[in-house]
């Protein structure tokens, strides 16, 4: 399948609806089986994707519908972490977890999930997984000396979970990695380790950074400089990086270091409900044209619509398509 | 008495510490809806400290006599308003009005607001707590600057400033700090005092007059600092409230047998007040709702003679009392709790709290609260030194206002719901004693982004 130029997607997840987390909930308390949660999910998920067909988008996901959070999901999955599941009080909250000893090399189980994705829709897909380092943030260490032993570990078994993946299908695989912005002193270690996940992974892969999305708030703010030079080393394709709600003035790093990757560029900001109009999104493409040449750019929000109410998230989505679209006319792609 | 009544009556024994508040000594409210079929249930309100012996009897044989009459008001009381949740009651006209002629009261009183405050001082000017508080400052700055993340301008935010003398002291331990350890943040200091009156905000500038070009006077309101200051989403690094949050509008429910029950109130002058105030002040029994609408519009001026009309103010604040009835929220389609806290959200809250459980909702105060929390940066936090009940069940165990300071409205501040609210939004809450004043009741909020 032949994309357009700017191809536009998403960082990830979809509004997640209010009634999914009360059925969640509904679950933990044993009121619904699991059999029962499935079809939710697969139900969710479903109505996901249709979204994002009809709203235009070129690459989908499955919208993250059956992931608590981007920490919980990988964390319960990942073979040798031990999860205290009393440690949550509400939904969106991240579990206590911790590891005590070397983690196995084991299957997580991701392809299923994308399977389901392959299964119910004739767009490009992409499956989105969060990082290394950002799931060694969240676990408390007992065993390893070095949260870079422990995220290395994470990254081999990731890694072959990556391989099932492109064997499965997968040709467009993001890596979250929002925690460099929360401890940009990690970087030089933090790239080492995404080398190890990526290695031999026949996809075409993105890193996500951005500067936190919990209860659709940042979690950092400062500016992306402290990513280079270091992620240079970085054997990726793409770099997706928020710049709707910062502005563009980190664009010039770009000038400054001329990175070889791809710029998945935010032009959606996902914390504020205003939606944008066509024309402002089409905007803030030309403004990145300006330093990233249209065939080395994708089009994306600022990170995953998560927390946005899902009609707004869905107005924000049209709006990312149809200013897309305005520009594409413009250079007569 | 029918016996199947008396069953049902309850006797809750208070004890007011407000010298100056709404009650009388023996209140009786009626719950409509309680059982399907039957008579409402009667309540006994009773303050301990006012309450004298035999005058259980009165309100209570009123009480019964209006409720079986089915009339719904009592000859002896002027009322000056419709029954309805307290955030809506008049009482909190002559809140506003006090705060907007604050000078005038403190004229006729020969006293000062903070004269009247527990100490005789606000608990928002002592040194120590500002040192304290410049002190975290300071080193939750040097850390963002530790990993480059320190924005070029470093937003604060103080919301109520009174004369703005805790702002003056705070620059200036910040100013000092800032050189001692050399470290040149004070340039990068821009400090907002945002406050709802133009006229406070004047008042404030002088004490910040070594410090004015760091400084920006904002009129915003408390409520709702976000739709002021949208601009600094998520940049602002400290925001500071001092009593604040003790006199914004509130309501109180009860959580009785698994149902939520709206307390409304009605305020009312007693006829025997009324012709005491209108002798006094030249007023007729018969104009006193009129002579009432007229003084929360204009002020003292409201009669020919301003200083009576300054007295007519001080002695209807004075003798304004309540009446309360209970009505079930299922029955009030339009009542809402605030910060957007929906009823099962709220009935989860309730699940661990005892049965029979009043208490406030602050609502003024989550709504600020709510209001405020977007505007933090992702390491700012915001601290609030107040009065707070922390645990619900504190709620049995004591009397939390309403009481009325000077011409202001003082309700203790329900701590335990702004921490439900702040820590389904992502937040993190948590309460410090307040350790400046010996016998303080004050307790210091902190608020920061959950990590």
């Amino acid at each position: 399948m032949t994309l357009p130029i700017l191809p536009t997607t998403m960082v990830g997840s979809y509004s997640m609806p209010g009634w999914l987390e009360r059925l969640k909930t509904e679950y933990f308390a044993r009121r619904i089986s699991r059999v029962e949660l499935d079809e939710i999910h697969d139900t969710a998920v479903k109505a996901a994707i249709k979204d994002q067909e009809i709203a235009g988008l070129d690459i989908v996901t499955d919208g993250e519908l059956r992931r608590d959070n981007m920490i919980d999901y990988f964390v319960e999955r990942l073979p040798g972490v031990q999860v205290d599941r009393s440690s949550k009080k509400f939904y969106y909250d991240f579990y206590d977890s911790e590891v005590i000893g070397k983690i196995p090399m084991a299957a997580v189980g991701l392809v299923d999930d994308f399977r389901f994705l392959l299964a119910n829709t004739d767009r490009e897909a992409k499956i989105c997984i969060t990082g290394p380092h950002s799931l060694t943030k969240r676990i408390r260490n007992k065993h390893y000396s070095t949260e870079e032993g422990l995220a290395t570990d994470i990254a081999r078994v990731m890694n072959m979970e990556l391989k099932e993946l492109v064997k499965a299908g997968a040709k467009y695989i993001q890596i979250d990695e929002p925690y460099y912005s929360g401890f940009p002193e990690d970087i030089n270690w933090g790239v080492k380790v995404l080398n190890t996940l990526v290695e031999g992974v026949n996809a075409k892969i993105a890193v996500h950074i951005c500067y936190g999305n919990r209860y659709g708030k940042p979690s950092w703010e400062g500016s992306y400089r402290y990513l280079f030079p270091a992620i240079l080393g970085a054997k990726v394709q793409q770099l997706s990086l928020e710049f709707a709600r910062r502005g563009g003035e980190d664009l010039e790093l770009f000038r400054e270091f001329s990175p070889p990757f791809e710029l998945g560029a935010g032009v959606i900001d996902v914390k504020d409900h205003a939606v944008e109009t066509p024309d402002i999104v089409a905007e803030r493409i030309r403004k990145t044209m300006k330093v990233v040449p249209a065939e080395k750019l994708y089009i994306l929000p600022d990170c995953g619509l998560f927390h946005l109410p899902r009609d707004i998230a869905f107005a924000k989505l049209r709006a990312m398509v149809a200013g897309t679209r305005i520009v594409r006319k413009e250079l007569g792609r | 008495m029918q016996p199947e009544r008396f069953a049902r009556m309850r006797v809750h024994l208070d004890w007011l510490q407000y010298k100056q508040n709404f009650r009388e000594p023996v209140m009786a409210l009626q719950t409509a809806g309680e059982q399907p079929e039957g008579p409402a249930s009667i309540e006994l309100r009773v303050d301990c400290r006012q309450v004298t012996p035999g005058s259980l009897h009165d309100p209570l044989k009123r009480t019964l006599e209006l409720s079986n009459s089915g009339s719904a008001e009592r000859p002896d009381r002027i009322y000056l308003e419709e029954f309805q949740s307290f955030r809506s009651s008049i009482a909190w006209e002559f809140n506003r009005l006090y705060w907007q002629r604050l000078k005038d009261w403190e004229n006729a009183t020969g006293k000062s607001y903070e004269k009247a405050l527990p100490g005789g001082k606000s608990d928002g000017n002592r040194p120590e707590a500002i040192a304290d508080s410049v002190s975290d400052l300071w080193a939750r700055l040097q850390e963002l600057d530790s990993k480059s993340q320190l924005p070029a301008e470093i937003f604060l935010l103080e919301i109520g400033v009174g004369m703005g003398i805790r702002a003056g002291m705070f620059l200036d331990r910040f100013r000092d700090l800032d050189k001692e350890k050399g470290t040149n943040y004070y340039p990068r200091i821009r400090f907002l005092l945002g406050d709802y009156s133009l006229a406070t905000l004047e008042r404030s500038r002088p004490a910040v007059q070594s410090h004015v070009d760091l400084c920006s006077f904002i009129a915003l309101d408390a409520l709702d600092p976000l739709r002021t200051l949208s601009f600094l989403r998520h940049k602002i690094l400290y925001v500071h409230l001092t009593n604040t949050y003790d006199n914004l509008p509130d309501e109180e429910v009860v959580w009785r047998n698994g149902r939520i029950y709206w307390v409304q109130v009605r305020a009312y002058i007693s006829t025997a007040d009324a012709a005491r105030i209108g002798r006094d002040c030249d007023v007729a029994e018969a104009d006193l709702p009129r002579a009432v609408k007229r003084l929360l519009e204009v002020g003292a001026e409201a009669l020919p003679d301003r200083a009576k009309g300054m007295r007519f103010w001080m002695e209807i604040w004075n003798a304004m009392r309540t009446e309360e009835r209970l009505e079930n929220m299922l029955d009030l389609p339009n009542a809402s709790f605030p910060a957007g806290l929906s009823i099962p959200q709220m009935e989860d809250i309730l699940k661990g709290a005892p049965d029979d459980l009043r208490f406030h909702l602050s609502s003024g105060a989550l709504e600020s609260f709510r209001n405020t929390l977007p505007l933090l940066h992702p390491r700012g936090y915001l601290q609030v030194q107040d009065i707070f009940v922390t645990d619900l069940n504190d709620y049995g165990m004591g009397f939390y206002g309403p009481g009325k300071l000077e011409g202001s409205i003082v309700s203790w501040v329900n701590g335990a719901l702004l921490r439900e609210v702040a820590e389904r939004g992502g937040y993190d809450l948590h309460f410090a004693p307040y350790t400046y004043r010996p016998g303080s009741k004050t307790s210091i909020l902190y608020t920061t982004r959950r990590e």
